[in-house]
């Protein structure tokens, strides 16, 4: 579980162009589910995120990860950073090893796991994410940009972390490619019950994965809740500058033109059923 | 950490010296660099740190944030005070262990070094804080113009210079990134013997380097798409002139100069 207490972070403190991204916020995590983290550019997204793992040194406030609080002086920030995995936005610059096999085993390497178990997870993160065998031994400067993203996530998953955090992962990836890593890591949430942290722009995405929504505006948490209690409110997203996903533009624009359709709609299956039953009574 | 580094850094204001000609700052600064070496007692630098006192004062730059300039740069002054310190051995000896010496001129020579280091960070700090790496560059084109006609590509120097400015907060940001995300991999950069260290270095090394070169390749070509083909014929948006500000500029740096000479030549 992660929590955060009256947390604060400014960046550049004291120079001219000081910046505030994260104002007060309180927020809890608890563990084993999808948690979807949306906002507008330059909410603070990507800055709460590096808070949870101590990348960043919070100016103000507590955070605590599994009940150890970071920047403590006996707590050892390496091993947070092994519980809190975190893929950063536009992970494929970080890359920097000779084939794809040796990127992915970085992280395992530094946990000090043993030569076959890593091997092992390198296989097991590689098919995940979907980069097949061949690529394994080639250079990761050869790949695409997008089989590049895919073995810097495969990197961050092949140290089994308990939570995992993603900071847009699917960002510029093609629909197909898209689905799929989402879907592959869903899965992966449930089988082996850890937490994932998801941010992302894309409310199809965050709609169809997650058990809880976490909206931030401004620097602050603006809601938070299962999506049946975010989507319930797609005025409130549309004026922070947030998309809805399609199916509730639809429903909404029927509800406008005075069909008595049930608000918060953000599934195409329920809106089939509830526009079908609408119809059944006429 | 990387967010210490203020070299290359603007910090966007209005005061006299920000206003002064680019031209006169960059003199003024070489005018600076000179006091600092002609200086040869402590007055002349009590004189010195006056006019930067104010000088810093006139620009409303926090004094906290001209101060952490000195951070990445504090091993350097620390050595070089400790080198002078304990490896002088002319002078009256005040304490002596195996190849160490103190020595009053070895205190002297300690206690002058990181003056002037002090005061030419300080100094060159405040040039580039308060002047825009345009007008910099603008400066610097304009003073090495008359070389060009002895055949220095004054132009392409300058430009080179703007763009190695302009990117020094951009790579530093890059830096901060890399750092970041390998940190998150485990990385341990603390640890370790010194071999053990620079191995820690390669993850961030390599993806720095590639990035760095991917940035010159696509502000070529960006450039390139502009037509640009170097300084023959260009003209420019904003001509720069000199102005009675720059003659108040001036007179200060004289009565600098009077002050430290007649420090020089009265106290001894
Ligand atoms: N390294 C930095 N230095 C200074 N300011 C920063 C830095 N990183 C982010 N900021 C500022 O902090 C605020 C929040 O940024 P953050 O990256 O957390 O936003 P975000 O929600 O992740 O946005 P995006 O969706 O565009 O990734 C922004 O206003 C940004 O300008
Ligand atoms: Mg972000």
């Amino acid at each position: 579980m992660i929590k955060l207490e009256n947390v604060t972070y400014t960046y550049m403190e004291g120079g001219p162009f000081e910046k505030t991204a994260v104002h007060n916020i309180d927020l809890t995590i608890p563990d084993g589910q999808f948690i979807g983290l949306m906002g507008h550019t330059g909410s603070g997204k990507s800055t709460v995120i590096q808070l949870m793992n101590g990348l960043l040194k919070p100016t103000d406030g507590k955070i605590t990860v599994d009940g150890s609080e970071l920047w403590a002086k006996d707590t050892k920030m390496r091993d947070i950073r092994f519980k809190v995995g975190l893929v950063m936005q536009y992970p494929e610059y970080q890359i920097f090893e000779e084939t794809v096999e040796k990127e992915i085993a970085y992280g395992p390497s530094n946990i000090g796991l043993s030569e076959e178990e890593i091997k092992d997870r390198v296989a097991k993160a590689a098919e995940l994410v979907g980069i097949s065998k061949e690529l394994l031994s080639k250079s990761p400067f050869e790949l695409s940009g997008g089989q590049k993203r895919r073995v810097a996530i495969a990197g961050i998953i092949a140290m089994e972390p308990k939570t995992l955090i993603l900071d847009e992962p699917t960002a510029g990836l093609d629909p197909k490619g898209r689905d799929e890593i989402l879907y592959k890591i869903k899965d992966l949430q449930k089988r082996m019950n850890i937490t994932v942290i998801f941010v992302s722009h894309s409310m199809e995405d965050i709609a169809s994965m997650a058990d809880r929504i976490i909206v931030m505006n401004k620097g602050r948490v603006a809601m938070e809740g299962t999506p049946d209690e975010i989507f319930v409110r797609s005025d409130e997203l549309i004026n922070m500058g947030l998309d809805i996903p399609e199916v509730s533009k639809i429903c909404n624009e029927l509800i406008e033109k005075g069909y008595p359709l049930k608000k918060g709609i953000y599934k195409v299956s329920e809106a089939v059923e509830e526009i079908r039953k609408l119809k059944e009574k006429r | 950490m990387v967010s210490d580094i203020i070299l290359g850094q603007y910090f966007p204001g209005a005061s006299f010296i920000h206003r002064l000609d680019p031209r006169s700052k960059i003199l003024m600064i070489i005018a600076y660099i000179a006091a600092i070496f002609i200086i040869n007692n402590l007055f002349g630098y009590i004189v010195l740190g006056a006019f930067l006192l104010i000088s810093i004062m006139n620009t409303k730059i926090p004094a906290k944030f001209m101060l952490r300039g000195l951070k990445p740069v504090m091993f350097f002054i620390v050595l070089t005070g400790a080198f002078n310190l304990f490896l002088t051995t002319t002078g009256k000896v005040y304490w002596h262990w195996s190849f160490l010496t103190v020595t009053d001129e070895g205190i002297n020579n300690a206690v002058f070094m990181i003056l002037r280091l002090f005061f030419l960070i300080m100094g060159t700090s405040l040039l580039t804080l308060t002047t825009s790496p345009i007008m910099l560059t603008d400066g610097i084109e304009r003073l090495l113009s008359p070389f060009g006609k002895i055949g220095i590509p004054h132009h392409e120097i300058a430009m080179m210079m703007s763009i190695a400015l302009r990117f020094i907060p951009t790579l530093l940001e890059e830096t901060d990134k890399i750092i970041k995300a390998q940190t998150a991999r485990g990385a341990d950069f603390e640890s370790g013997n010194i071999l053990r260290r620079v191995k820690a270095m390669v993850p961030i090394l390599i993806p720095l380097f590639i990035s760095a070169f991917r940035r010159a390749d696509e502000l070529a070509t960006a450039m390139e798409c502009r037509c640009y083909k170097g300084g023959k014929g260009r003209t420019r948006l904003k001509v720069l002139k000199m102005g009675a500000i720059d003659l108040f500029g001036w007179i200060f740096i004289v009565v600098l100069f009077a002050g430290i000479i007649a420090c020089n030549i009265f106290i001894v």
